[in-house]
Order: C-alpha cells, then structure tokens, then sequence
C-alpha cells in the first residue's frame, strides 16, 4: 500500500519566470499537479482544464470586481512539458505591479513560490534534463548574449554530453581491456594493443584540449569581455571609446581631464558582450574630484580582461615611457597623422601594438574596425562558430576536464615509464571518472549542490 | 546422550563450514558442526589449488583474520607461484598447487584442535524457529538440535543433481549424495531459491601421460607463503605442465554436442561465465582455434592429475576420444569423467551484510549457497558468517567488513547489494580500491580488526605489530639514506636503467618501475638496513609498493572518502520505490526487492543508473519522498 504522495512530495510552485524591471512582458509560472486548477479558479476566461495542451487563451486574472490584469494564460500538460508536471505560463503586461500581484494571487490559491533553481530541479527529477543539461539551463538563463544563449541550448540539446560521452565509452572500453589482461593473465587471453591505447589516449586529448581552449571563449561568452581604456589626459581616450562603440556616449572635448568618472558601455561584436570603461585621464592633479577618478580608473584596470592603453605619439615622452606590466595589455597609439617629420607606423612598432590616425578615429573607419578585431583576438580567441559545440562554460566542467587531461599526460608518462598495469588502469579509470562527473554519468553530492544552487527563481 | 543444544550449528564441512565452525568457536562459541561426511571436511572437490587472481588476496584476508585456509595451503603446497608478477603489486596473486589429501587432513586437524567445536556425521533435513527467529535443526536420524544461531554452508549439495551426456542422478559430488528436504524448508519460510549450475574435468593418471611433449611449467624459486605465520615452506616443489588443444579435438568434441545435458537443455542452472566448459568454450569463441590446458598434480603420493581448462559434462566416451586427441595425452588413462552439477542457492540479496538472513534472525548463509564460486570466496563467507554468528548470541555488534577494507568486503557488499544470477567469483577488478586491498598488507589492513574481537592469536597479533614497526623502520631508512653513483650506478646499468649523476635517496632510486628494493639493498650494500624479523614475509617488498604506490593510494582515499558520502546517507527503511515515477522501472523493482540501506549501496545496484541515485539523494536531502503505508494504519 502506498500513501498518497500529498503536498509534501509533489506540490505546486510558482515563480515570475522574467526579470524584475521595465518590459513589454512579464510571465508569471506555475508547475505541479494543481496549476491548472489553481488558475482556472481566478481566470474569467475558458475552463483551462478542458482546453488542449499547448494552448493560449486570453482572459482577465484576479478576483471578481478585482481583476488584476488581462493576461494570456499558456497551458501545457503533463507529461510532454518542460517540468514533466501541467504547467501554466500566465503572460501579464510589462512591470512588476500585475505580476507581483499574480504571484500573491497564486500564493493565495494554495500555490507555494518556488525556490532557486526548482522548477529544472522538477525537470530533473521528471528525467526531462540530465545534469550537463541542468546545468546548461542555468547558464541560458545568465547568458549575457546571443551566442552564448545559442551555446547553452545546444548543450541542452545534450550534444556536448554526447561528445564526451562517445571519449568515455572509448575509454571504458580500453580500461576493460586492460582488466582483462589483469585478471586473466595466467590464461591465453588476447592482451590489450598498447598502440591502440595511445591512439585512443591521443584521441580522448585532442577533443579534451579543443574543449579546455574553448573554456576561455565559453567563459567571455558568458561573462563578457571587459576592456578598460586607460592613457594620459587628452591622448583620446574617449573618441576612441565612441569610435568603437558609434555613438557620442562620451563628452569628448580638447580640455585634458574631462572625463572625471569611469564611464561603462556595452557592445555585442561577433556575439560577445563587451564592456568598454572609459577611464579618466592619468595625470598629477591638484583638482580633488579628478583625482578621486584617477585613482579609480586604476582600480578599474585591476578588473580588466584586456587594458587599450592609448598612447599620444605625438608625446615623445609618453611613448618611451610604454612599457608591458604583465597585466594583459594592447598598446594603441594615436595621432599618427600629427607626428612631426617623415615618421611611419613601423618607428613605433616596439613601442605600440596598433598605431592610428586621429583622422581615422571615427565609427566605422578601417583602422577602428581593425583595432576591434585585434581586441577580440586578444580577448575571446578565435573559435570558430562551427565549433561551438565543444564550448566549455562552466568552471566546474573545466575543472573536470582539465583533471581528465592531467590524468591522461599521467597514463602517457606511466606508459614510457614502463609502469604496470595496475597503474595505467586507475590513471584510465580516473580519466574516465572525470569525464563522468562533467556528463552527470558519476554523481556526487557536490555537483547537485552547485548545479542547483545557481539558478534564480522562475527557470 | 546426544547434546541437544549448542550456541552455533554449521551445516556443512566444506571451506566455508569449516572456516565458520573454527571462527565460531575460536571466538568461544559452543558449535557443531554437522556434515553428511566427516572424511569429506575440508575436501578440494575441484581443482587441487587455492588461490588465483583476486582469490589470492582473499585468502591472505582469510589468513590476517586467523581462518584456516592460509595454515592448509602452506602445509600442503606442492608448488608455489605468484601470478602477474609482471603487471604490478596490486595484482600480484599468490597461488598454490596442493596436495588435496594433505589439505583435507590439515583442516580437519584445524577443527579438532578446537575445544569448543564438536563435529556430527548426519544431514539436516529440517529447520526450527521460534517466531521471527532460528532455533535448531532437525536431522535425517531424527535429531533435533536446538541452537542461538544456524549457519548453512550446502555447497552444490542442496537437491545436487550430477550430469554426464545422457546419464544424469542425484548427488552432491561425484560418489556423494545428495541432501534434500531443507530447499523446501527455506521455501517454506519465505526463501526465493535458483538453480546454479557448476562443472569440473576428467581426472587423469599421471602414469599415462607423455611429459616430454609438454611444456613444463616450475613454481617459483622464491615461494611466498599464504599464512603470514608460517616459517618454512616445503623445500621441494611439483611443476604443472601446458598443453593445447587443437581443431580436431574441438571437432570431436561437437560430436558429442548432440548428447550435451547443456547444449539439449537438460541443465537450466546457469554456469559461470569465467569459467566455462570447453564445449562452451568452443562454442562461443569459435574463431579460437586452440585452448590452454594446464595439467595440475593431486598430489605428493598419488598419480592423479587435474585436466585444468577441460571441465566437460560430454558423454565419457567423447571426454576420453576428445582428450586423447591432446599432445602429451594420446594414450592416457581417464581416472574419473568431468561432470556438471546443478545445485540449489538463495538469493544473497536476501541476506544483509553480516550474512544473517533478512527473514530468519540467526539464520546465516555462506558459501555455494549464495551463488558463489571458489574455496576462496567460500571460506571468506564462512569466516564472516562464522564470527557474526558468534557475535550475535552473544548480543553483539555484527563485523561488516566495508570494501575499502578488504575483498571480503567487495564480495559481500556485491553479494547483497545486487545478488547474482551466476557463480560469483572475485576479480581485481572487482575491487576499486585494489592499490590498497593488495595481498601483501592483508594482515596489516585486518589483523588488528581480528584480534579486537577475539578472532585473532595474541601471537599472530604481535607478529602483525612486529611487522608495522619494521615496515616503518626501513621506510625512515630508506627515505634518509643516500646511494653514492658509485654504490648504484653498476647495478642501474645492469637494469639497463640510467645511472644517476649524483647521490640520491634510495627511496627515490626505488621509485624507478624496473628497480626492486630488495635488489637494490643488496647489490649496494644496504641490507644491513632491513630490520631482522621472523617468518617468510618480505618487508622490503611491502615498503618498496608502499613508496611506488604512494600517489596512487593517496587518490584511492581521495575516492574512498567521497564514496562514504553515499555510504552515510541511509535510505529511509519506509521508502516505497514503486512510488517515484521519475526513476527507471527496473530501478524501481530492483530496489524494492534490494531494499538497499544507503544510496552507496543503491548505486551498485545494476540496473539503478546514476541519474536514478541523483534522484534518490535530491529526495533524501529534501526530506520529501513517498512512504509506504506501516501495517498498523
């Protein structure tokens, strides 16, 4: 006999499904046996429980003579849904007034707010996700730009878990050759092909360091680029902030020292999010607000994935004062066009690493389209799209892989060592318990903590 | 008078009812051990050897917790080899060929030695309880016996049933009957039973076999002993011999397939995949156009010899046309046909981990029963049911060795958390912990757990810390003493092993995959440093693993301490599996019927994919899961 499952086991959350903030739309969701029902008793519209799955219907929510807000309510039934449980997407109008209000009403009907990451919790349990795939939703969800949506969603899609999957079948596989050797040694048994080993070894590398490379280009995806412009006052800084970005977000003038704050703007080039901070000039000043902003603008710097030094080249003495601090760092220097005397870009290449004319600091000028692609190359790297696939982007999924890569240099080193077997198989085994708790195939304990703890309410 | 009660009964004289009637009543127990025939104790009713390949490391364990095995080995070896020698410590496996006359009288001597153990010539047929618990036996004369505890150890005697091509008649070993009546009592008290099937060779005389065509194959000039006691191994040794078959016996042999109680369906049992008869054997590897036969001698003073490689249930006449086609065995005398028998075992799923059955309180199971294979394996079972039996009369806590503690362990945690549906024997790779469950620190790993519960010898004991004390002795040694290039450099070229530039500890010359220790310390004149110490045991080799093996088992505890996380995380007893809809039907029905106690042993359960234990532990850390209904509501 079996209790009924009850509240305890499967009841019915809710949670805004959207940003907080000003937008067209704001959805509110609910999952779990009672959504419908739950719904249907503050919907004046059709009775949603007799309605088809994937279906829309338009109505006012709230109570008689207190309509909160006309909505369209989504309906999807159980099992073929996101959760595997009914659920209902109510879409109010933009802000956070109706919805919140939505939220309330749905509390008030018995429903209970889901907590962070619940709703792909739900998903999982439901077997609807795996674990490489629950942790794909959780960066979808904080995906900063259109590509690295693009990549979640084919990791959502399982291609990656697919990818590693197929190296650590071809691993196990080896490993249970080995086993064989080990354990039927005194029999006549086939032994496993040392060569065989290597070229699988090789192969399980080649695809691991393309995924491990791929990690700094998953992780500007996600995170953005950030690409702080430093320089002294009035080598412009800031034109070349709005050559870059096109548009006059920047007070530029030819006084030195008027930008007085970090100024941040966003662009998305090539599907990466930057972030370009416009520094204040450096330079000893007896003005207290612009040194309060000097003395920022290198903390700033501090936080930058890649510093555009800007360079005046008509300053003698700013140009031998360049020199490379370790920091990550591209010199560009400026105002070519002004350089007294017959001097060209090439008397400068020690000391900058892109040299412009003033005339050509402007939006869309050759040299400004050149200078980004530099800085894209400096930053993301150059993966191209077809490999996105292989995109690593989470720090736990790199930790693994890189773990599964030393293991793998060890089974090598273990091999030309003349190590036994006995060493080689648990450096293989390693390999492949690495692999595993990337594609979910192992399971601890910390892994479901860390996956399930970075979601926000709603997804 | 018959005594009519003990605290222990074992049913059984074989290497699991022997080891548990030795450790029972060496832990002070008052036992009978009843056996359909005492001059059957202890006997080796397969192959005259202990030992193997991941069975090797079993018996050293059974040795470190004062069983029988490792004494009986040594006494009655007739030669001595340490297996994959060349494939690393943790799977070196000692074996040993054995006089099986000289084994049986060893272990029967064993067993009379021990006061408190008594020993009966009968068969039970019956068993006693009084509610949820065991409370004796009845036997074919008659007798009931009352008991605390019963541990059964049938062996394949359980409705035994011997097959031949055609001929097929009950009985327990060739010449021995079968026991019946105490399946149906099982069943009776709820028991789920199977059918195992097992197989063993023709027996051959010595006298007719041509050995100048064979290869020979000697045992090792350094013979290794099983028991960490023993002092002296017999000086002389016997050699096995190999031999091969080829096309045309394999073609003889299809001509009896017809006749085969395998092939025609007579036998339902299933048979061990690792160890399959040659007609199996030819049959499911085909493209193989030979298999290796290893001829094994019975013994010091007999002829008799073992056909290793060729266990057969063919009619005797294809056995005898089929061997005499082998090399070195054309015109050689069959002294007794191969034959399968098909046996009745339980379950072990049935069982919970001290080897007491989930049913009967104080009813224990070991050996054949549980769907197991092998002395070795046996007499591990016996010895845990042996001393859990004992610890449970007395009221205390049940011995559950854990898999990162021994192979033991591995195969009982196997047993129980996933059962078997054929012979189960051991293999290294079994044990995920093998760096460290290695056949050379086996007494250091479980002696002291022994003696703590009185399954242990004061003196075997002190020679364990003896042993400790030197292992850390040498190991100091050889990490503060230097070698010059003079002192090692001839002996690293003779290894063809670069020579080192500069003097260097020896504990790091020892690192080096083609160096030994040992040879190390006596080609450069450091033997002084190995601290004098009894017995056959080399610390050298033990302190020489340690140091190659030192990353590697620093990461196995690495593992063994994220397993005990699953290990700890119980499952609640009310968990009703057939209520969670979100993990795999079979996982649902595997773990109702399992009923596994902790999520590490759920996730060994095949069949209950990884996706299905991150269920189970989300369920388990949120405190939401379905119960099923208790009785009373």
């Amino acid at each position: 006999m079996t209790v009924p499952a009850g509240d305890s086991v499967q009841d019915t959350i809710v949670a805004r499904a959207t940003p907080r903030g000003a937008s067209a739309l704001s959805i509110v969701r609910l999952s779990g046996p009672d959504a419908i029902a739950l719904v249907d008793g503050v919907f004046a519209a059709r009775d949603l429980s007799e309605q088809d799955s994937h279906t829309a219907h338009v109505g006012y929510i709230g109570r008689e003579n207190a309509w909160i807000d006309q909505v369209v309510c989504t309906l999807f039934k159980a099992p073929n849904t996101a959760t595997g449980e009914d659920i209902v997407e109510i879409s109010c109008h933009g802000g956070d007034v109706a919805s919140d209000a939505v939220v309330r009403l749905m509390v008030a009907q018995g429903a209970r707010m889901a907590e962070p990451g619940e709703f792909t919790l739900r998903a999982f349990m439901n077997g609807k996700v795996d674990l490489a795939q629950a942790e794909a939703i959780g960066e979808l969800i904080h995906a900063q730009s259109q590509r690295a949506g693009r990549i979640s969603l084919a990791h959502l899609r399982g291609r990656f878990s697919d990818e590693l999957g197929q190296i650590r079948e071809d691993l196990i596989q080896l490993v249970s050759l080995l086993e064989l050797e080990l354990d039927f040694g005194e029999e006549d048994v086939a032994f496993a092909d040392r060569a065989r080993l290597v070229s699988l070894l090789d192969a399980a590398a080649t695809r691991l360091d393309a995924m491990t490379g791929s990690f700094r280009f998953g992780q500007a995806l996600h995170e953005g680029v950030r690409i702080v412009i430093v320089g002294k006052p009035n080598a412009g800084k800031s034109t070349l902030m709005n050559a870059l970005l096109g548009f006059d977000r920047v007070i530029v003038s030819d006084v030195p020292g008027t930008t007085r704050d970090e100024i941040e703007s966003h662009l998305e080039y090539e599907g990466v999010r930057f972030t370009f901070v416009d520094t204040a000039g450096r330079r000893e000043t007896h003005d207290a607000i612009e040194a309060e902003g000097v003395r920022r603008s290198e903390e700033a710097e501090l936080g930058a994935d890649l510093i555009l030094h800007l360079i005046d080249l008509t300053r003698p003495e700013d140009v031998s004062a360049s020199s490379s601090d370790g920091l990550p760092r591209l010199r560009v220097g400026n105002k070519l066009d002004l350089v007294a005397g017959p001097s060209a870009a090439s008397d400068f290449s020690s000391k900058v690493d892109v040299a412009i004319s003033a005339e050509a600091m402007r939006v869309g000028s050759e040299s400004v389209d050149e200078l980004m692609a530099r800085i894209f190359e400096a930053t993301v790297g150059s993966v191209g799209q077809a490999e996105e696939h292989q995109v690593v982007t989470s720090q736990r999924q790199q930790e693994h892989i890189r773990a599964a890569s030393v293991a793998i240099q060890r089974v090598r080193s273990v091999m030309e060592s003349g190590g036994s077997g006995d060493m080689i198989s648990s450096d293989v085994r390693e390999v492949v318990d690495e692999i595993g708790a990337v594609t979910g195939e192992i399971t601890n304990e910390d892994i479901l903590d860390r996956i399930f703890s970075q979601f926000c309410i709603g997804k | 008078m018959i005594d009519s009660h003990f605290d222990i009964i074992v049913v059984g004289g074989g290497h699991a009812g022997s080891e548990a009637a030795a450790a029972a009543a060496r832990m002070g127990a008052k036992t009978l051990l009843i056996t359909m025939s005492l001059e059957a104790i202890g006997r080796m009713s397969c192959n005259p050897a202990i030992g193997g390949i991941g069975k090797g490391q079993i018996a050293r364990e059974i040795d470190a917790l004062g069983g029988l095995m490792g004494h009986a080995t040594d006494e009655s070896g007739l030669q001595f080899r340490m297996l994959n020698r060349s494939k690393g410590p943790a799977v070196w496996s000692p074996r040993a060929q054995c006089d099986r006359f000289m084994y049986a009288a060893a272990v029967r001597r064993m067993l009379e030695a021990e006061p408190n153990l008594y020993m009966r010539s009968d068969m039970v047929v019956d068993l006693e309880t009084k509610g949820d618990r065991i409370s004796g036996v009845v036997t074919q004369l008659g007798q009931r016996i009352s008991a605390g505890a019963v541990i059964l150890t049938s062996g394949t005697f359980m409705n035994g049933q011997i097959h031949i091509g055609d001929m097929s008649y009950g009985g327990g070993r060739m010449g021995e009957g079968a026991s019946r009546g105490l399946t149906g009592a099982l069943n009776n008290l709820g028991f789920e039973s199977g059918r195992l099937k097992t197989g063993t060779p023709p027996r051959l005389d010595g006298r007719t076999i041509n050995y100048d065509l064979l290869e020979e194959q000697k045992g090792d000039s350094d013979p290794a002993p099983f028991s960490y006691m023993t002092d002296r191994l017999p000086s002389k040794q016997l050699s096995c011999w190999i031999t091969f078959t080829d096309e045309s016996v394999h073609d003889v042999l299809r001509t009896g397939f017809d006749r085969s109680p395998m092939f025609v369906g007579r036998i339902q049992g299933t048979g061990p995949r690792y160890c399959p008869s040659i007609e199996d054997k030819i049959d499911r590897f085909a493209d193989k156009d030979r298999h290796q036969i290893f001829l094994e001698p019975e013994g010091w003073n007999t002829h008799e010899v073992y056909v290793n490689g060729f266990s057969t249930s063919l009619p005797e006449e294809v056995q005898e046309r089929a061997i005499r086609g082998i090399k070195g065995l054309e015109d050689v005398h069959i002294l007794r046909p191969g034959y399968a028998i098909e046996y009745d075992y339980f379950q072990p799923y049935q069982l919970r981990y001290s080897l007491e059955t989930k049913l009967v309180n104080g009813l224990f199971f070991a050996g054949q029963i549980n769907g197991t294979t092998g002395y070795e394996e046996a007499g591990a079972q016996g010895l845990v049911a042996g001393t859990n039996a004992a610890r449970y009369v007395k009221g205390e806590e049940q011995l559950i060795l854990k898999r990162s503690d021994a192979y033991i362990g591995v195969l009982i945690d196997d047993l129980v958390a996933k059962g078997t549906e054929e012979p189960y024997r051991m293999f290294t790779s079994r044990a995920e912990h093998r760096m460290m469950l290695r056949q050379d620190n086996a007494d250091q790993r479980l002696t002291e757990m022994g003696a703590s519960i009185g399954l242990v010898s004061d003196e075997r004991l002190e020679r364990m810390h003896r042993r400790s004390q030197a292992r850390r002795i040498l190991t100091e040694a050889v990490r503060s003493t230097s070698v010059s290039p003079e002192q090692v450099n001839p002996f690293l070229a003779s290894l063809d092993s670069a020579p080192v530039r500069q003097s260097d500890r020896i504990a790091k010359v020892a690192l080096r995959p083609e160096v030994s220790l040992s040879s190390l310390l006596s080609a450069t004149g450091f033997q002084a440093l190995i601290p004098p110490i009894e017995g056959l045991e080399s610390i050298e080799d033990m302190v020489e693993i340690d140091l190659k093996y030192e990353g590697y088992v620093e990461r196995e505890r690495g593992l063994i301490e994220k397993m005990e996380q699953f290990e700890s995380k119980e499952l609640p007893v009310d968990l009703d599996y057939h209520a969670i809809h979100n993990i795999t039907i079979e996982a649902r029905e595997k773990l109702h019927r399992i009923r596994p106690q902790n999520l590490g042993q759920a996730s060994r359960i095949s069949g209950v994919s990884p996706s299905d234990v991150s269920v189970l532990m989300v369920m388990i850390k949120s405190g939401r899961f379905p119960r099923m209904a208790s009785n009373a509501s």
